[in-house]
């Protein structure tokens, strides 16, 4: 494996650092990343990863399973804490995958090149952590058949969902989120599929992947018409973004819980989300590309940018911590000031200091060392320790604000049980099958976009 | 140096002089009604100040990311942020405000009272930001014009390493001064939010005010041939996406405190969304949201100078209601008196800024000459 920490002499700035490495040819680029779905075999460290994920799918499906037979008495939830890890795991999944629609959709309108190579997997990314985040709510129901009628249709009750529930607007931001997600990464996918159809050997392999390619022959008209999609699904993804994250920030705000209840939050969670999302970016490119040597296509160029926009939104999240910290003590409310207070020395003060550690001490700083930026290893690291903090963040303030609330009498402690656990680490296992699942069978780098690549590579380097 | 002293000096001399006067003119106002004097400069000193502050902020984010865009407005942005000193000046009112005429309600507060709103504390506060405004602004310029005179390529990454760093230092000293001169005006009052706002409003400000620049100097070389209808887009997009963060911002600084109804919070807005300021709230959700968002969708109308140029300035103006209507509520609970001083102070410290803003401008080439980034522009045409 190539040393990105040293193969890169001090330049003045990193726009002359190529995105693919040079020597590439239009054939290369397709036989590499075709190869790995069709011709080269499945592989051992597959099979042991996929087994290992698998077995935690199995969890997943037992914990549901015994969940749907005792009820949610199971989990460690009760008054003050009605709202334990179910919700904390929602926010958590679902803030991970705003980074894969940040890649794939913001940064293409912002003409940023360097998405290419990454944006297929981000997407896939996305999807299944929306998947994962969806298990949460549904099963926090009790009753997960009866979803639907949160969904507002005229039936035969006389029942409407409540529309100025936030958690209402949570089922339309998510659903819309997950629709424009699948739509957006199926529609990128096409012409790859189309690549795979004619290369594919095995008459299976020809047939699925030729219905699934619907056709596509690569025609200027066929292009054309891509190009306006994936242009018009960009433009649609841009705002959920945003909108999703801010609609579960309103699921906090728009009570009046001292620790929930703050007008930063919209934005601070946006940037939480993302920060989390490009942390799992990190933790699956750094395996993906070493493992499968994709490393000239996922150069430390984008290592580096992907770690400078973990820089940049943790400074928000840290931004966010600040101002609530200040405004407790500034406004002079004082159960505003007990919460944080609470949160600083109380009983959950352990996990407190450990997010502040995990999201802001040892990111934050090392981060700005392009050193650190481009040392792959201390990358990987910081990626998981980015996503725990992002946990321990959203632990926090679930917890922490219901349980010590405004009267002292209704106060009371949150334990997750093995349950809790069992659940958070089944859906663990979800998300990587489905992940495993994906990079065997589809092309996880998107091949025709980097065709195009190799083109403007050619021209920077002649 | 750039071909245009004369007419620029002329300019900057005309400026000094209405600005001065419309100051002269509110002094004689402040004899008859000092506390109308305070607010009204405080208003119009905040809006000149922010602009300045947003040119530093989005000059900062150009040498950080790069692009196009920024090679034709870097000269503007730079005049403004020099601005910074005479802005440390004309800031000396606000302190006697402080002091003698109670401008805040705080301002009888002791530091055992409140440790962070009493005087002393106010004015280091109020030092250590101009410091860091003037420092940043200081080192931002003066490698700018190394680079012109030097053409060292080394500069640009220098220039680079200071704007990271430099976008933290703006990140903080705006929060804190927008508590400290806006929001504090209102002491029980405060939302988490604010200071994001506050620099999203600056950011519209700034970026309008310097679209309106390019409108005026564009036909002057070397801005003439490298102002083309792409660039304006992205000029374009740029406020598209300002006035959009405006709105995210506010609006969610809205539902949730009017959601929670609480009685530490909902004071603030029974004050700006009924009677008078009601339409003065109004006139921002149309002029500053729906039109410009409307009209900045629209690729024809991005590309087009005078066009763009028409609707920042028309962003400019509604800026500086956003400003009054987040502060001026402070001090007339009723409704918008429009008294004659808001005006004439906008006008006498707008003049005054303006003159720094010409003098700096006159005295460089419009564009910077030898970026290394802005080179490999010109050679590929845009």
């Amino acid at each position: 494996m190539a040393s990105p920490g040293k193969e890169k002499p001090e330049v003045v700035f990193d726009h002359g650092v190529p995105v693919l490495a040079p020597g590439h040819s239009y054939g290369s680029v397709t036989d590499k990343i075709s190869a790995i779905v069709l011709t080269r075999g499945t592989r051992r460290g597959w099979w042991i990863g996929l087994a290992i994920s698998l077995f935690f799918l199995m969890l997943f499906n037992l914990s549901a399973g015994y969940l749907l037979a005792k009820g949610v008495g199971i989990w460690g939830i009760k008054i003050p804490v009605a709202w334990g890890f179910a919700i904390v795991n929602f926010v958590w999944w679902i803030g991970i995958g705003h980074a894969g629609t940040l890649i794939s959709a913001f940064l293409l309108l912002m003409r940023q090149r360097w998405r290419t190579s990454i944006n297929r997997f981000a997407e896939a990314m996305t999807i299944f952590a929306v998947i994962c985040a969806a298990q949460f709510p549904l099963f926090h129901m009790g009753r997960p058949w009866l979803f639907y009628w949160l969904i507002p249709y005229p039936d035969t009750m006389g029942t409407w969902p409540q529309f100025r529930s936030p958690l209402v607007w949570d089922v339309f931001a998510v659903s819309t989120y997950a629709t424009v997600s699948v739509l957006f990464w199926f529609v990128g996918l096409i012409p790859d599929l189309a690549t795979l159809r004619d290369r594919a050997r095995h008459w299976f392999a020809k047939r699925a992947y030729g219905v699934l390619a619907m056709g596509w022959r690569g025609s200027a008209m066929h292009w054309k018409r891509y190009e306006m999609a994936s242009l018009l699904l960009a433009g649609l993804a841009t705002p959920l973004v945003v909108s999703v994250h801010t609609v579960v920030s309103f699921d906090f705000t728009i009570a009046i819980v001292p620790g929930w209840h703050s007008t930063i939050f919209p934005p601070y969670f946006v940037a939480g989300a993302i920060y989390s999302g490009f942390a799992m970016v990190l933790t699956l490119a750094i395996p993906l590309r070493h493992y499968y040597h994709l490393e000239d296509f996922v150069t430390s160029r984008h290592l580096d940018n992907m770690a400078k926009m973990l820089l940049a939104t943790g400074l928000i999240v840290a931004y966010g911590y600040m101002m609530e910290t200040f405004m407790a003590f500034y406004g002079g409310n004082q159960y505003d000031k007990f919460m944080m207070l609470n949160r600083m020395t109380g009983p959950y003060a352990p996990v407190y200091w450990a997010l502040i550690a995990c999201n802001i001490a040892i990111p934050l700083t090392l981060l700005w060392s392009a050193r650190i930026r481009r040392n792959v290893k201390a990358l990987f690291v910081l990626s998981l320790i980015v996503q725990t903090g992002m946990w321990l963040e959203r632990f926090i303030i679930v917890v922490t604000s219901l349980h010590r609330d405004f009267v002292p009498s209704a106060w009371g402690m949150y334990y997750p049980t093995k349950w809790d656990l069992a659940f958070f680490t089944g859906t663990i296992g979800l998300f990587f099958t489905l992940f495993y699942l994906f990079i065997r069978y589809l092309p996880m780098i998107s091949i025709f976009e980097m065709r195009e690549l190799v083109h403007k590579t050619e021209e920077a380097t002649v | 140096m750039n071909g245009n002293d004369s007419e620029f000096g002329r300019i900057q001399q005309r400026f000094a002089i209405a600005g001065a006067a419309a100051l002269l003119l509110c002094l004689a106002g402040a004899f008859f009604q000092p506390a109308q004097f305070f607010r009204s400069y405080l208003l119009s000193f905040v809006f000149w100040t922010g602009i300045g502050i947003g040119c530093m902020a989005i000059l900062m984010l150009h040498h950080l990311v790069g692009g196009n865009w920024g090679f034709g407005i870097r000269r503007c942005l730079e005049a403004a942020a020099g601005n910074f000193p005479l802005m440390a000046v004309l800031f000396l009112p606000v302190l006697i405000g402080l002091l003698k005429f109670d401008l805040y309600s705080w301002s009888d507060w002791k530091a055992a009272d409140h440790p962070y709103l009493n005087k002393p504390f106010f004015i280091v506060r109020s030092a250590i930001y101009f410091a860091a405004w003037i420092t940043l602004a200081h080192f931002l310029e003066k490698w700018s014009v190394e680079q012109d005179r030097t053409a060292d390529p080394a500069l640009t990454s220098r220039l680079q390493n200071l704007s990271g760093p430099g976008l933290l230092i703006y990140g903080l000293t705006v929060t804190y001064m927008s508590v400290d001169w806006v929001m504090s005006l209102e002491p029980e009052w405060f939302s988490t939010i604010y200071g994001m706002i506050f620099m999203v409003t600056e950011a519209v400000a700034a970026m309008a005010f310097v679209t309106v620049m390019v409108m005026l100097l564009a036909d002057r070389p070397p801005l003439a041939g490298f102002v083309t209808p792409l660039l304006l887009n992205d000029y374009g997009n740029l406020l598209f996406t300002f006035t959009m963060l405006w709105a995210y911002l506010s609006f969610s600084q809205y539902l949730i405190i009017w959601s929670g109804n609480l009685q530490d919070e909902i004071p603030w807005y029974m004050v700006r969304a009924n009677g008078g300021w009601a339409w003065v709230a109004l006139f921002l959700l149309i002029f500053h949201f729906f039109v410009p968002f409307l009209l900045l969708l629209s690729r024809f109308m991005k590309r087009k100078i005078r066009v763009l140029g028409a609707i920042a300035l028309g962003l400019v103006l509604v800026s500086f209601v956003d400003l009054f209507w987040l502060l001026t509520p402070a001090f007339e609970k009723a409704g918008p008196q429009f008294h004659w001083m808001d005006w004439v102070a906008a006008l006498g410290i707008g003049c005054l800024w303006l003159a720094g803003f010409v003098s700096r401008l006159k005295s460089r080439p419009l564009m910077p000459l030898h970026d290394p980034r802005c080179e490999v522009v010109l050679e590929h045409g845009a």
